[in-house]
């Protein structure tokens, strides 16, 4: 196999890892503070690519109308994101995981049937935004523009988060309150809305995500559930609510599928859950992650 | 009173009753026929049953408003399988216990269809199935209850193989890609046997099978083109093949490699200008593929109503009631068993021209449509040109090998 094949096949990969890191790394961020799996996440992701497609079909501009539909989305989701924290998620901090999961499993249902009743069950296609539209050359072999514009938004989202996490006043908060949210709130920091932002950022990243996976590919019913179900897989590999441990958790699931669709295509999507089953017998808390207390 | 009398009374009497008997039974004759339609509205399958209840629509009203069947009315009863096996035979069976409907049409998953069968098999309630195109149906697992007007997948995919090879005489290096479940494994099963029937040394180097429902078509797309096949068959459909479409785009794909898939209405309306010029569809039938006269009609009237053209799938729904009354008629009776009877070898003129269902299997002769994605200034989206219509009759599978499935999979008939 020659070289620049493989590296092609990587470069799909990375493509893959990017957008789902975009996805991933809302879902960890909640949970890593809140301590609540929002399984609606690919819900809001969902959201996100219906309302891009709406939007930009509204404004019709050529050239930024994708950018501002982008935009706008990622605002009316995290717009959606602060009354869901405010009327759903706030009552159930104290409860335990079963219903914690029976809630966002039911906004699921709900935005499933929001989107049915609004959009109906058409699949519909935002053509890719300029300069995007056709492809670079690396090495001699086209490269999809739009794949790369996707995996730099994933790395500036990366250098984001690590700077709001690490670099930030408010990161020092986050860390300590996903630490020991006791100890922050007797200091006297107002965790209830310190949670309110972070999942209010989580949806935004939800909308974002969902906005700039409408051009890559078609926005249709099911996309939430396609997607949340291999994010599981990223975080787990990764290790919940770590951020470098989602960055290489899509890595890892981008390059594993890439190539195993390369060699064995039947059973690329099972290799990424035998990764996954390894990861929890020798590190059940996942590559980064840091075990339950 | 005289016995004469008594007599005449007598008589009377048993004319009137008679007149009653028969006035109550022609009342009886004005009961509607019922006929259940059950699709899924749920994902991916949810446009095409909507489109499939317009079009069956159309016909009722169009049969009612003609005098109805027999001088019945048609009553229509739609049901949703919520996509789901277990839902799908809940309904089926409470369409026909409670509803007491006396023919079923639909549904659209071909898993669906497959529980289904077994349901109303056992109930002996006849189902027209236009939409799930599963082979399985009227060969694997034969019922008499079901009758065939879509073609299915082996039908399909031979004629879009013969078809890619008219164009692409020379290829034998083929790679396939098709979502991974019954429909597409049938599909690619199919185009292989065929396309190693017309090129004795052709070779399948690679064969993808993304999950029904994949978003992202990068990783697969460069495994085939590292292969450097001569011709790509696929039976992507719908959201997928609209995600393949824009991503294999800036790749050159389909300047490099000739490509066949299901590019029928609503995947050409979602990738509008998108849609890549020169490559070649297969699909079902709608006003694009075979623009004849009744079928112009039957798009013209679909979009006064509706504001949009019909697809494939309202066009085969619409055939369905036909059919059914085409069969009820000749059959004068609405017994179960006598419509089957004369269903079998009944010839419908229909929107796509006429076919035959074949008594043995009960497999419409329904036709194949190719075509090459085109411009066309009379629509404001692409469609077909170079078209081409490949009748049934020269790609439903022989009778002897039905009959050889069938030793294998137990059915006697």
């Amino acid at each position: 196999m020659s070289l620049d094949i493989l590296f092609n096949q990587f470069m799909s990969g990375i493509a893959r890892g990017a957008l789902l890191f975009l996805v991933a790394s809302g879902l960890s961020l909640t949970f890593g503070v809140l301590r609540v799996l929002n399984f609606a996440h690919g819900s809001l992701y969902m959201l996100g690519g219906f309302l891009c497609y709406t939007i930009w079909g509204h404004l019709l501009l050529p050239l930024f109308g994708f950018y501002i539909a982008t935009i706008l989305s990622a605002l009316i989701m995290a717009a959606s994101g602060l009354v869901i924290e405010l009327f759903v998620l706030r009552r159930l901090y104290h409860r335990g995981w079963p219903e914690q999961l029976l809630a966002t499993y039911a906004l699921i249902l709900i935005i499933t049937d929001l989107v049915k009743w609004r959009w109906g069950g058409e699949f519909l296609s935002v053509p890719r935004p300029k300069p995007f539209t056709g492809a670079v050359f690396l090495f001699d072999f086209p490269f999809p523009a739009y794949n790369l514009f996707v995996i730099g938004l994933g790395v500036a989202l990366a250098v984001f988060l690590w700077w709001l996490v690490y670099r930030t006043h408010l990161g020092d908060i986050i860390r300590a309150a996903a630490h020991d949210r006791e100890m922050v709130a007797a200091l006297g920091i107002p965790i209830p809305w310190l949670f309110t932002w972070i999942f209010v950022l989580g949806a935004f990243i939800a909308g974002l995500s969902g906005a700039v996976a409408a051009p890559f590919g078609a926005v249709a019913l099911g996309m939430d559930i396609e997607i949340i179900v291999e994010c599981f897989a990223v975080v787990v590999i990764g290790g919940m609510g770590s951020l470098p441990g989602t960055l290489l958790g899509s890595f890892i699931v981008g390059q594993v599928y890439s190539f195993g669709i390369m060699y064995k295509p039947e059973l690329a999507l099972a290799f990424i859950f035998m990764v996954m089953a390894v990861v929890l017998i020798i590190r059940p808390w996942g590559i980064f992650g840091r075990p339950e207390r | 009173m005289s016995g004469r009398k008594v007599k005449h009374v007598l008589l009377v009497a048993v004319l009137t009753g008679l007149t009653v008997a028969g006035f109550s039974g022609s009342s009886m004759a004005q009961e509607p026929i019922k006929l259940g339609a059950i699709y899924c509205f749920a994902g991916p399958c949810h446009m095409y049953s909507e489109s499939a209840i317009k079009g069956i629509k159309i016909a009722v009203e169009e049969v009612n408003a003609a005098g109805g069947i027999l001088g019945r009315k048609l009553e229509l009863i739609v049901r949703d399988t919520e996509m789901k096996v277990d839902v799908g035979a809940r309904e089926v069976k409470d369409l026909i216990l409670r509803e007491k409907v006396h023919f079923l049409e639909g549904p659209c998953s071909s898993g669906v269809a497959l529980a289904l069968q077994v349901v109303h098999s056992e109930y002996k309630v006849l189902r027209i199935t236009t939409m799930a195109n599963t082979e399985a149906q009227v060969v694997d697992k034969f019922t008499p209850y079901v009758v065939q007007i879509v073609p299915n997948t082996y039908m399909e995919a031979i004629a879009a193989t013969r078809y890619l090879h008219k164009r692409y005489p020379k290829a034998k290096k083929f790679c396939t890609i098709a979502p991974d479940y019954e429909f597409g494994r049938r599909e690619e099963a199919a185009f292989a046997e065929e396309i190693k029937r017309l090129v004795p040394d052709a070779e399948i180097v690679y064969e993808a099978w993304p999950k029904p429902g994949e978003k992202d078509f990068t990783s697969f797309i460069t495994a085939i083109m590292a292969k450097k096949p001569d011709a790509v068959h696929s039976s992507l459909f719908g959201g997928d093949l609209v995600a393949f479409t824009k991503q294999a785009a800036p790749y050159g794909f389909f300047q490099k490699i000739p490509f066949i898939a299901l590019y029928d209405l609503p995947v050409l309306l979602a990738l509008g200008e998108d849609a890549p010029e020169g490559v070649m569809g297969f699909g079902r039938g709608c006003f694009f593929m075979d623009p004849n006269p009744k079928m112009m009609a039957f798009a013209e009237k679909y979009r006064q109503l509706h504001g949009t053209y019909p697809d494939s799938w309202a066009v085969q729904a619409y055939d369905g009631v036909y059919l059914l009354k085409a069969a009820i008629e000749k059959a004068k009776s609405i017994s179960t068993e006598e419509v089957i009877k004369a269903m079998e070898g009944l010839t419908l003129d229909s929107l796509r021209g006429k076919f035959t269902i074949r008594p043995l299997d009960h497999m419409g002769t329904v036709p194949c449509y190719q075509g090459v994605i085109a411009k066309d200034p009379k629509y404001p989206f692409k469609i077909w040109k170079d078209l081409s219509r490949i009748p049934g009759e020269e790609v439903i599978r022989s009778e002897e090998s039905v009959r050889e499935i069938w030793k294998k999979t137990g059915v006697v008939r």
